[in-house]
């Protein structure tokens, strides 16, 4: 039965209904979960209130650990790049120029300068690391990155990107509007961005707004450890901002803009990638996978949003691979 | 990397379908997450304390104050445990989440 335009405050309170529910739920359980723990060993909770560390926010302490290690190159975690020096930028440079021209299929050479620095597993950079993979993402896919960009830095930069579904745009958006086939497979949120609309109506959409949310990126914005105490500065720092997205497996990169936090930390991944791309990224199946991203110095904002087109030539079939 | 040292053994895909068909804006959406967050690292760090024996406790408390994010943990409790430490994490990670899909859920039936 259609329904009348004056009663949709229903879907607005089924809405409320559901998130009330969930949060009510898992609050509870969140109650019952400290409460047991506290009585069972109230001695840890008085351990780490002794060390100055709020159990509750023992993620944002590893968070902090981990940047000032991967400064000072002190993880505790297994040695990065496995005791090898890497070069500096000036030999970065020499040595790709080399490479390309021994070798011109430049998609490949970027896989083969990743597989020559990243391990396997996803896991921090250090400042080293990222120093040196910025000089392979300027010299061989033409896009200047920053790993840290004006003091800021991703939690992590390399680890894994998850799918996520189409955003709503504006009220009224819906999944047709974002194009047919393959590509609004995957669905839209029925929440908004971390930004909210990207329009305050479709009228107020452009062309602008329209690649911003075709591509867009989530980073886990809220377990950064000054999330809270610089909310106001970092929310319109990260709004829309860009970052270059590389797939560590085949070479594929995009520029896409930040548009929502997450994933959560218990789902596994780090990243999440709109539908189109995740598909640019790894092929229409593409549904998690390894990749780098750092954010682009584009202080003119020249870059555009989408596809890198870096590679001139034809691949060879071990260089890109379809997820 | 925001990371706690057992991050690797939580994968709940359902449970983010689940929360993911509910319309929460960002800071519902940060607020669900980290309580979810803290359920499971509450839980997981019982069933820790709950199979380490009571003198290695301060040990282990320092180890995971100093690095939280350290696989290398997981060595040292399987020395001091001795059972598959991995294991009785996922397990105890596989409990909650149904206890969670239950609670969530409910509303459907």
């Amino acid at each position: 039965m259609p329904k009348y335009p004056a009663k949709t405050y229903e879907d607005i309170n089924k809405d409320r209904i559901d998130v009330e529910f969930l949060r009510n739920k898992i609050k509870l359980k969140h109650l019952e979960a400290k409460k047991n723990f506290s009585e069972k060993y109230p001695y840890v909770e008085k351990f780490f209130r002794e060390k100055g560390i709020d159990l509750a926010k023992i993620r944002e302490h590893s968070a902090k650990l981990l940047g000032a290690g991967a400064l000072t190159g002190a993880l505790l975690l297994s040695p990065p790049t496995d005791g090898k020096t890497l070069p500096s930028p000036q030999e970065v440079v020499k040595a790709l120029k080399e490479r390309a021209e021994a070798s011109p299929i430049t998609q490949k050479l970027l896989v083969d300068s990743l597989a020559g620095i990243l391990p396997e597993k996803t896991r921090s950079l250090t400042r080293e690391e990222e120093k040196y993979l910025e000089q392979v993402f300027e010299n061989v896919i033409g896009v200047k990155t920053k790993a840290t960009l004006e003091g800021e830095h991703l939690n992590t930069t390399y680890g894994l990107i998850g799918a996520e579904q189409h955003l709503r745009r504006y009220p009224g958006d819906t999944l047709e509007q974002h194009g047919t086939g393959d590509v609004i497979k995957e669905g839209i949120a029925p929440g908004l961005g971390g930004w909210g609309y990207f329009a305050k109506s479709k009228n107020d959409l452009n062309e602008r707004l329209e690649d911003t949310e075709r591509w867009y990126a989530v980073v886990q914005t809220l377990y950064l450890p000054d999330w809270e105490t610089r909310l106001s500065y970092l929310i319109n720092w990260y709004k829309y901002r860009k970052v270059l997205i590389v797939n560590t497996v085949n070479g594929n990169a995009v520029v896409a803009a930040i548009a929502d936090s997450g994933p959560a930390a218990w789902t596994g991944k780090h990243f999440g990638g709109s539908p189109e791309v995740m598909e640019y990224l790894g092929g229409k199946n593409y549904k998690k996978g390894p990749v780098v991203i750092f954010f682009v110095d584009d202080p003119e904002n020249k870059v555009p949003l989408g596809p890198v087109d870096y590679n001139k030539i034809n691949l060879s079939q071990s260089a890109l691979i379809e997820i | 990397m925001s990371k706690l040292f057992f991050d690797h053994l939580i994968v709940w895909e359902e449970i983010d379908q689940e929360i993911k068909k509910v319309p929460l804006n960002r800071e519902e959406k940060d607020e669900l997450w980290k309580l979810l967050d803290e359920i499971s690292a509450n839980r997981i760090l019982s069933s820790i304390l709950d199979k380490l024996p009571l003198e290695h406790h301060e040990e282990f408390l320092d180890k995971f104050q100093k690095a939280p994010y350290d696989e290398g943990i997981f060595t040292y409790l399987k020395e001091k445990i001795g059972a598959n430490i991995e294991e009785l994490i996922k397990q105890e990670i596989g409990d909650l989440a149904y206890e969670l899909l239950q609670d969530i859920k409910r509303k459907e039936n």
